[in-house]
C-alpha cells in the first residue's frame, strides 16, 4: 500500500516536472517523457495490475492537462501499462538491454498513436518529417532518462516492498 | 486473476473510448473536473516552475555578470547616442500620431485592456504548442481572448479555470487565423503547421491571385475574423506563389514572436464582438 502511494506521488511529481521544467530548458531539443518511463518501469517490474493502475493515473493526468477529447491519453497509457505488465514475465533485474528496448517500443507506440489520431486523420502525410523531427529526438532523450531513472526506481520499489511486507507481518 | 485483468482493461478501454466520443462533441461535461484539478495543480506547477527557474536563472546570472562589465562601458557610450536619437524620435512620434488619425488606425492594439500573465507549464511533446498561464477567470480571462506579447500575436485562450488558462499558440498544427495585409487590407489566412514551424515559419494561404500582397508585407489579424481582434501583428509575408488553381496565392509568414522562449504574455481582456450584420 505504501508503495502505491509513494509511486502515485512520484507520478504527480514527474508530471509537474514534465510540463513545468523540461519544456523551458532552452538547450534541450526535446523533453523526456517521464510518464512513459514511470508507466513502463512500474508495469515491467511490478506486473499487469500495477502497470494498468499507474498507466491509468498517468493517462488521466495527461487528459486533464491537455485540452481536447477526454480519454485519449487514458486509453493510450492504460494499454502501455497493460502491455508492459504482460512483458514482466521477462523481467530480470540485471538485464538492461531488454528494458531499454521495451521502453523505446512504448515511447514509439505513444508517438505513433498521437500521430495517427491527431495528425494523420487531418491528412498530414509527411511521416518521415514527423519521425525525424519529433519522434526520434523524443525517444532518444527518453531513453537517456530511462537509463538514469530505471535502476533508481527499481531500487526504491524494492525497498518499499520490504517495508510493506514487514508492515503486513507485524 | 489473468482474466480479471483483461476484463478491467477492456472495461476501462471502452469507458475511455466512450468518453472520447462524448467529449469530442461536448467537453463541458469534463470541464468542472478539469478546473478542479487545475486549481489543485497550479500551485504545484508554479512552485516547481519557480524553483526550476531559480536554479537556471542563477547559472545564467553568473554567466551574465562576466559579460556585463564590458557591456556596461559600451552601453554608457550608447546612452549618449540614444538620448540624441530620442529627441529626434519624439518629434517623429508627434507625426505618427497625426498619421494614425489620418489612417484611422485608432484601434491599434496598444489601446486594448490587457492582463499580464506568466507561462507556468507547456506541453512537453513537440506535437502540440499549447501552454498554461497563471491567470484565470478570477482575473477576467475568458475563452477566445487573444494572447499577445513580444510585439505580436501569440495565440488564443482555449480553456479557462479559476486561476489558470490554457493558450493555444498560432503555431499549433490546428491553429487558423483570418488575417490581412496591413498595407492593403487584402484578406488571407494564416495556418499553424508543425512541419513549417520547424523552419521558423507559418503558412500564408487563400490570398486572391489579384490581391495586392507583396513580399515583406506586415500581416495582421483581419477585421472579419470571428475570434481575433483586428490589427494584431502576426508576421511578415514571404515566398508568395500562385497555387495550382491560379485563383489563389500562398506563401509563408515569418512570425515576429519567437515561440520557443515565451515566458510572459499579455492577454487582451476584450473579446471580439461580432456584429450581426
Amino acid at each position: 500500500m505504501r508503495r502505491i502511494i509513494v509511486n502515485i506521488a512520484f507520478i504527480i511529481f514527474a508530471f509537474a516536472l514534465q510540463i513545468c521544467i523540461f519544456p523551458f530548458i532552452p538547450f534541450l531539443y526535446a523533453s523526456p517523457n517521464l510518464l512513459i518511463i514511470l508507466t513502463f518501469t512500474y508495469g515491467f517490474s511490478l506486473g499487469v495490475e500495477e502497470g494498468m493502475l499507474y498507466g491509468l493515473i498517468c493517462g488521466i493526468l495527461m487528459d486533464l492537462y491537455v485540452a481536447g477529447p477526454f480519454g485519449f491519453f487514458t486509453f493510450l497509457f492504460l494499454w502501455i501499462g497493460f502491455i508492459n505488465g504482460k512483458l514482466s514475465t521477462y523481467f530480470y533485474e540485471e538485464y538492461i538491454v531488454l528494458p531499454v528496448a521495451v521502453c523505446a517500443a512504448s515511447e514509439v507506440m505513444y508517438n505513433v498513436f498521437i500521430y495517427i489520431f491527431k495528425f494523420l486523420i487531418r491528412e498530414k502525410f509527411n511521416v518521415v518529417f514527423y519521425i525525424k523531427n519529433i519522434i526520434i529526438p523524443e525517444v532518444v532523450i527518453t531513453l537517456i532518462f530511462t537509463l538514469i531513472l530505471y535502476r533508481f526506481l527499481l531500487w526504491y520499489n524494492k525497498k518499499l516492498r520490504v517495508l510493506d511486507s514487514r508492515g503486513i507481518n507485524r | 486473476m489473468e482474466s480479471r485483468n483483461k476484463f478491467v482493461l477492456i472495461v476501462l478501454s471502452i469507458i475511455s473510448i466512450i468518453l472520447i466520443g462524448i467529449t469530442s462533441f461536448n467537453d463541458s461535461i469534463i470541464s468542472p473536473l478539469r478546473q478542479a484539478v487545475g486549481i489543485v495543480l497550479l500551485p504545484v506547477q508554479s512552485g516547481v516552475n519557480t524553483a526550476g527557474r531559480a536554479v537556471y536563472d542563477n547559472i545564467e546570472e553568473q554567466r551574465k555578470i562576466h559579460s556585463a562589465i564590458t557591456e556596461n562601458i559600451e552601453l554608457n557610450k550608447k546612452i549618449d547616442e540614444l538620448t540624441q536619437e530620442n529627441t529626434k524620435l519624439m518629434a517623429d512620434n508627434g507625426e505618427l500620431a497625426r498619421l494614425r488619425e489620418l489612417y484611422k488606425l485608432d484601434e491599434s492594439y496598444s489601446d486594448y485592456p490587457k492582463v499580464g500573465a506568466r507561462v507556468v507549464a507547456k506541453d512537453s511533446t513537440k506535437w502540440f504548442s499549447t501552454f498554461t498561464i497563471d491567470k484565470g477567470s478570477d482575473d477576467g480571462i475568458a475563452v477566445d481572448m487573444n494572447v499577445i506579447g513580444y510585439g505580436g500575436l501569440i495565440g488564443i485562450v482555449t480553456d479557462v479555470g479559476k486561476n489558470y488558462a490554457t493558450v493555444r499558440a498560432v503555431i499549433d498544427d490546428i491553429s487558423r487565423v483570418s488575417a490581412m495585409s496591413l498595407r492593403t487590407g487584402a484578406l488571407c489566412r494564416v495556418d499553424g503547421n508543425l512541419e513549417q514551424y520547424n523552419e521558423g515559419r507559418l503558412i500564408l494561404r487563400d490570398v486572391k491571385s489579384d490581391a495586392d500582397v507583396n513580399e515583406g508585407d506586415m500581416i495582421v489579424t483581419s477585421n472579419v475574423s470571428t475570434k481575433y481582434l483586428p490589427n494584431i501583428l502576426i508576421g511578415y509575408a514571404r515566398d508568395l506563389k500562385d497555387d495550382s488553381s491560379r485563383l489563389t496565392k500562398s506563401g509563408y509568414i515569418i512570425p515576429v514572436v519567437n515561440f520557443d522562449t515565451i515566458s510572459e504574455v499579455l492577454v487582451i481582456t476584450k473579446l471580439k464582438e461580432v456584429s450581426d450584420q
